[in-house]
């Protein structure tokens, strides 16, 4: 569905964005990470037509994609980081979303734009003027713009963030239900944890190139160094943990409390021996889970990898 | 192409309807008409039976030192050889034109800075369908506000016992072309800056410098002017749209339709360029600041 071939942007010598190739498939969440500067807004400004690209090709539904392509821009639908409020503060939220939707060039938008409305729980203040909306309303009232025109992919930019946990999970329900029903989703975000329950795929930018694109499993898989298991028990006896660190399959083991974690090679599951060893010394394990990378160290893991490679080489992170 | 028709048709119906509800075209509305009103009035009380005579009033007095000190006293015969009116039309005009371009010009460098204008450009709109649309609405307003000057004029000059001569009439399809091409300028400025002051402050140095080039081309207020204009008058005047204001005014005064007619298309083709220009600028400069 969106695809880009050495997409390059620079500005005067500074390369922003350097040969990033991307593949997006159609009725995917793609999750777009990145640290600030690491070329994650110039990318997605390419990307939606409004920065040109200093080399490389974006392809947009199989077809070449240019900023003058005004018919496939109609195909896409954004939420933008920050949402401009002033010009149109005399504007009812049914009014700016009527404005869009004449943009477009939708007839008889009105039931549209109550069904999106009543949708995200923003019905009742549909004739107040939108100025005096909260962060969370406003977020809601751009998501709704951005689905007017029933676009093919939805690009988000930090969706959630400021929200109150209640607006997350709006916005998180929101954005999974558009996708099963087929729409694309694009996502920009800093808040980890989310990113990693809604995504499907993810990108992770860094110095303006593209440092890892796979599935948000096999990518973090990919990165685990090692495996982590976590076993609860009634009580840890004396001298357990040294004798866990005797067995060997072990690379570490540590104590908290009743817990004890166990560092494991992440080429095998060895649930079943360590329960095993456990039982053998009359102790029950009241749980045995393993402890997977999450999105977050596995960003920390990629980003720390290069700015250490920077550092190596004398450049600057 | 048909997609930027509609959201500039789109976006110039939200704009009119904005300036509509917004005090400032009301204020110049009011100021433009008063101004107009106060010249009329004073013109009266200003001739007595061999003519106008300037001294005969406090207000025309200055005016008349005024302006042949800038332009000398063959222009200003010819202000006023069909009564106030003419004068009066300029004199009216001005506060809108210069609300009209100023405001746009304000808006178009405030939306790029705050991001609507990229807003916009994530949909099927573009830069272009922006200043197109604000240009279309300074056009039309303009027309609305002419009829309105026309309207007072009329009823002033009937209260007053006085007529409206063809000047007058012939002055009033200038300004409306001047008009345009002064609001691409406008247009050009914002395109070529990043906020709002910094267009404002382009739009209006573009316009004094054009009004100096003008000054210097009648009889002259000093020796600076005088050579800043040799120089540049050659090469300036062709895109001044002042230059070619002053053209249809000598075309109605000889009465040279075709020079007439010439100077109102060139000062559309002028805005036309002026507008393509701005597009392949805002095309390679993008929507952001």
């Amino acid at each position: 569905m969106i695809q880009t071939r050495e997409l390059t942007k620079q500005y005067g010598r500074f390369t922003a964005v350097d040969g990033v190739n991307l593949n997006i498939a159609a009725g995917e969440i793609y999750g777009f990470l990145g640290p600030n500067g690491a070329g994650k807004t110039s990318t997605i400004m390419m990307l939606l037509g409004v920065v040109k690209p200093t080399r490389g090709e974006i392809s947009l539904f199989g077809e070449r994609y240019s900023p003058g392509r005004l018919d496939l821009r109609r195909r896409i639908g954004v939420v933008p980081e920050k949402h401009p409020l002033g010009m149109w503060t005399w504007m009812t939220a049914a009014e700016y979303l009527q404005t869009f939707a004449d943009l477009f060039g939708l007839k008889n938008a009105g039931p549209r734009i109550d069904h999106l409305l009543e949708r995200v729980g923003l019905a009742e203040v549909r004739n107040k003027r939108f100025s005096e909306f909260s962060r969370g309303m406003l977020q809601k009232l751009s998501i709704v713009r951005a689905l007017l025109h029933d676009p093919d992919i939805l690009f988000l930019d930090e969706p959630i963030s400021g929200l109150d946990p209640f607006g997350v999970k709006q916005i998180r329900d929101l954005i999974l239900e558009e996708n099963r029903d087929g729409r694309t989703i694009f996502i920009s975000s800093h808040i980890l944890s989310e990113m990693e329950k809604i995504c499907h795929r993810v990108a992770i930018i860094f110095g303006g190139r593209l440092m890892a694109e796979d599935a948000m499993k096999s990518l973090l898989s990919t990165l685990a160094k090692d495996r982590e298991i976590h076993v609860d028990l009634e009580s840890i006896p004396e001298g357990l943990t040294e004798r866990i660190k005797g067995l060997p399959f072990v690379l570490e083991a540590t104590q908290t409390e009743n817990k004890l974690l166990v560092k494991v090679p992440k080429s095998g599951d060895y649930r079943k021996e360590l329960s095993k060893h456990l039982i053998d010394q009359n102790l029950v394990p009241l749980s045995i889970q393993e402890k997977s990378l999450s999105l977050e160290e596995a960003f920390v893991t990629i980003t720390q990898e290069n700015i250490d490679l920077f550092a190596r080489i004398g450049g600057k992170a | 192409m048909n997609e930027r028709m509609n959201a500039t048709s789109v976006l110039a119906r939200r704009r009119i309807y904005e300036t509509f509800i917004s005090p400032g075209f009301y204020i110049a509305m009011s100021l433009g008409l008063v101004l107009a009103y106060l010249l009329v009035s004073g013109f009266v009380r200003a001739v007595d039976s061999s003519g106008l005579a300037f001294g005969l009033n406090p207000l025309y007095d200055l005016i008349g030192r005024s302006l042949e000190g800038a332009f000398g006293r063959t222009l200003v015969e010819k202000l006023f050889a069909e009564g106030p009116f003419v004068f009066a039309l300029y004199i009216g005009f001005l506060p809108m034109l210069l609300y009209l371009a100023v405001s746009s010009v304000f808006r178009f460098g405030l939306e790029k800075k705050i991001g609507a204008l990229e807003l916009l450009a994530y949909g099927p709109a573009d830069g272009t369908a922006g200043f197109l649309a604000a240009f279309l609405k300074d056009l039309l307003l303009t027309v609305i506000y002419l009829a309105v000057l026309l309207v007072f004029f009329a009823v002033t000059a009937a209260l007053n016992n006085l007529l409206l001569g063809p000047t007058f009439f012939f002055t009033l399809v200038i300004l409306l072309f001047v008009a345009a091409a002064v609001y691409s300028y406008g247009v050009f400025a914002s395109t070529l800056t990043d906020n709002s002051a910094s267009a404002v402050a382009l739009f209006l140095g573009l316009m004094v410098f054009f009004l100096i080039i003008l000054m210097g081309s009648f009889t002259i207020v000093s020796g600076y002017v005088r050579n800043l204009s040799t120089v540049f008058a050659w090469v300036v005047k062709w895109i001044s749209p002042l230059f070619y204001w002053n053209l249809a005014m000598q075309a109605v005064e000889i009465q040279g339709w075709l020079l007439y007619a010439v100077s109102l298309v060139v000062l559309l083709v002028l805005g036309a360029v002026v507008l393509a220009a701005s597009h392949f600028i805002l095309k390679a400069r993008g929507v952001r600041p």
